[in-house]
């Protein structure tokens, strides 16, 4: 047992971490100061982009959108500092239609290349969270990290070497939909536990990187303003909106969020997560 | 003697507990012109825990409403597959207008069967249907409620939340703009679900009913006659009480059927009256409201501080 556990937690802290996204902007909001951090203390970082983000636009099209989208999130990542953008392609908001086994297996090929120490996955069990993609990276996500260290789940990775790999740490992020999100799981060991994690240093880069993903902002400040025009009311900041209009609503955005998420632990500046570590996989009780 | 003074503190401790829980927000018909009732089945908003008071209310307030009926309902009711689908349509027909409503969309899926049904499709009519009608408000299952065991009720409260904001995303179906329909997103949703059924529906808002719309909220319910109005119910429980020696005096005289009319008025005035005293009033409906910019945490609060009139 304890030649296991020496073996499991010989890997080097941080080495390296996969980030599994459902659309190029959902880790950088979510998780892109912690990432970010991880980076800045020497981990290599990649990311699976899963969708095209081809419905993130308003007045282009979605062959378009899908264009704009790829190369701003490889612009984005970039600036986090993140190695490598591998975008899987598929339709965004159509993934209800796509096999969950087909995608589990596609995310363990890189789970396998890359051998991560940790991941980072969409949060599959939030509520709330109306934009089903979500739920369907993160429920495959969750299932290729345990099926990666199996080799029985795609076997023909043996003949390209593609080992086994299990990556004990888990990082699960979502936006902050959820009124009962801070309530713990029902046990302290084998389950994902609330975790706020301070980006106080990290922020700005983050910022920087969400800024990047021009197409997806100018969709959102468009919705927006829609929205309130709907109801015969209007923002003034959206007018008009141009470069400066949208980096400052990605600044109120994320600044409102990582405030929501310090509150609980009086940092001004954090993220907040579901995280699985090492008491998930083994518990302290049976570490001695 | 004793049995009196444990039924009075039973009281006590029950008026205790209702007037220290805590009470929630009282809502207020939001400002437009119309609503959506998407459902699985064609009794679905009549009953103890769903729209039927909200629906009058919105009414009352001069709204428009149309009630999406998904499934065939051919599993309930007395008949075969498809008189009971004929019938219950009929009377869906029925209570919805009496309600106040307008008309009944149904999309006539297998009842009990949309489990089998790709998600993406169905989310395809519900968007087609926003579209056209363009709702300030939409009342539904409860997306995220657990154990609800009816495939149904699942299916259809998941496609509900895709479809409300996926019908204001011009990238979604843009085939549909062709033919002049408008992107639209809907700003208000009403969410609700059993409430003895666990985690995740925990009502947020509490809508106070008057007595015209407690009364709307109560015929509505047992005009879904083939399903609400079956004399197996009262005759069943009449046999229960019998075998105790037990009667309702107020039951007497009359036949199955009318006693399991009034079975089912004193149900719903029960429930409604249990909300409202929970929530300080004489009759309320309790629901998971989500409003306008709650998707968007972070720009929610900079937005209601910000927005101005145009």
């Amino acid at each position: 047992m304890r030649a296991a556990l020496a073996l499991l937690f010989a890997v080097p802290s941080f080495a390296q971490i996969l980030i599994v996204t459902p659309h190029a902007d959902d880790y950088l909001v979510c998780a892109g100061g912690t990432v970010a951090a991880m980076i800045q203390n020497g981990t290599k970082a990649y990311v699976v982009r899963v969708t095209n983000d081809e419905k993130d636009a308003y007045g282009i099209s979605p062959e378009e959108a899908a264009l704009r989208s790829r190369a701003e999130s490889e612009e984005a990542a970039s600036v986090l500092g993140v190695s490598e953008v591998v975008s899987l392609g598929y339709s965004s908001g159509e993934l209800g239609g796509v096999s969950p086994t087909e995608l589990r297996d596609r995310i363990i090929f890189f789970v396998r290349q890359y051998r991560p120490q940790i991941m980072f996955i969409p949060n599959p069990y939030t509520h709330y969270d109306a934009d089903l993609d979500h739920y369907y990276v993160g429920s495959a996500a969750e299932e290729a990290r345990w099926a990666a260290g199996l080799k029985n789940f795609q076997p023909p990775h043996a003949l390209v070497q593609l080992a086994p790999h299990l990556a004990p740490e888990l990082f699960y992020y979502s936006l902050p939909l959820d009124p009962e999100r801070h309530t713990p799981e029902s046990t302290p060991t084998f389950v994902a536990q609330p975790k706020i994690v301070d980006i106080t240093t990290t922020f700005n880069r983050k910022l920087r990187a969400v800024r990047a993903l021009k197409t997806r902002n100018r969709a959102l400040a468009l919705d927006i303003r829609q929205r309130l025009s709907n109801r015969g009311k209007r923002l003034p900041l959206l007018d008009p909106i141009n470069d400066e209009s949208l980096d400052r609503l990605a600044e109120i955005r994320l600044l409102g969020l990582a405030q929501l998420a310090g509150k609980s632990n009086e940092w001004p500046l954090a993220e907040e997560f579901f995280y699985a570590g090492s008491d998930y996989q083994i518990p302290s009780a049976y570490r001695k | 003697m004793r049995t009196h003074l444990g039924a009075t503190a039973c009281l006590v401790a029950f008026c205790c507990a209702a007037l220290l829980a805590e009470k929630l927000p009282h809502g207020h018909v939001p400002p437009g012109k119309v609503f959506l009732v998407i459902l699985p089945h064609h009794d679905d908003h009549t009953w103890e825990y769903a729209f039927g008071g909200l629906i009058a209310k919105f009414v009352d307030a001069g709204y428009t409403g149309y009630y999406v009926r998904v499934t065939n309902d051919e599993k309930d009711g007395s008949f075969g597959w498809a008189e009971n689908n004929i019938v219950n349509h009929r009377e869906a027909v029925e209570a919805v207008r009496y309600l106040g409503m307008k008309e009944v969309i149904s999309l006539n899926w297998r009842n009990d069967h949309t489990d089998s049904v790709p998600l993406n499709e169905l989310r395809a009519q519900l968007i087609l249907l926003i579209r056209k009608y363009r709702p300030d408000a939409v009342m539904a299952y409860h997306p995220w409620g657990h154990y609800d065991r009816n495939p149904d009720h699942r299916k259809t409260a998941k496609a509900v939340a895709e479809a409300i904001w996926a019908a204001g995303n011009p990238n979604f179906l843009p085939e549909h703009l062709g033919l002049g329909l408008q992107p639209h997103r809907v700003p208000y949703c009403y969410y609700s679900q059993r409430s003895d059924y666990g985690r995740g529906y925990r009502p947020n808002i509490a809508f106070e009913l008057n007595d015209s719309q407690m009364e709307r909220k109560s015929k509505a319910y047992w005009m879904n006659r083939n399903v609400r109005l079956q004399p197996s119910i009262a005759r069943e429980i009449r046999a229960e009480l019998a075998r105790t020696h037990q009667t309702i005096p107020e039951l007497e005289g009359l036949n199955d059927g009318e006693a399991t009319k009034k079975l089912q008025e004193w149900r719903m005035y029960w429930i409604s009256a249990k909300r409202g005293q929970e929530n300080g009033v004489k009759y309320a409906e309790v629901f998971d409201f989500i409003d306008e910019f709650d998707d968007v945490p972070g720009l929610k609060d900079y937005i209601e501080q910000n927005a101005v009139t145009k």
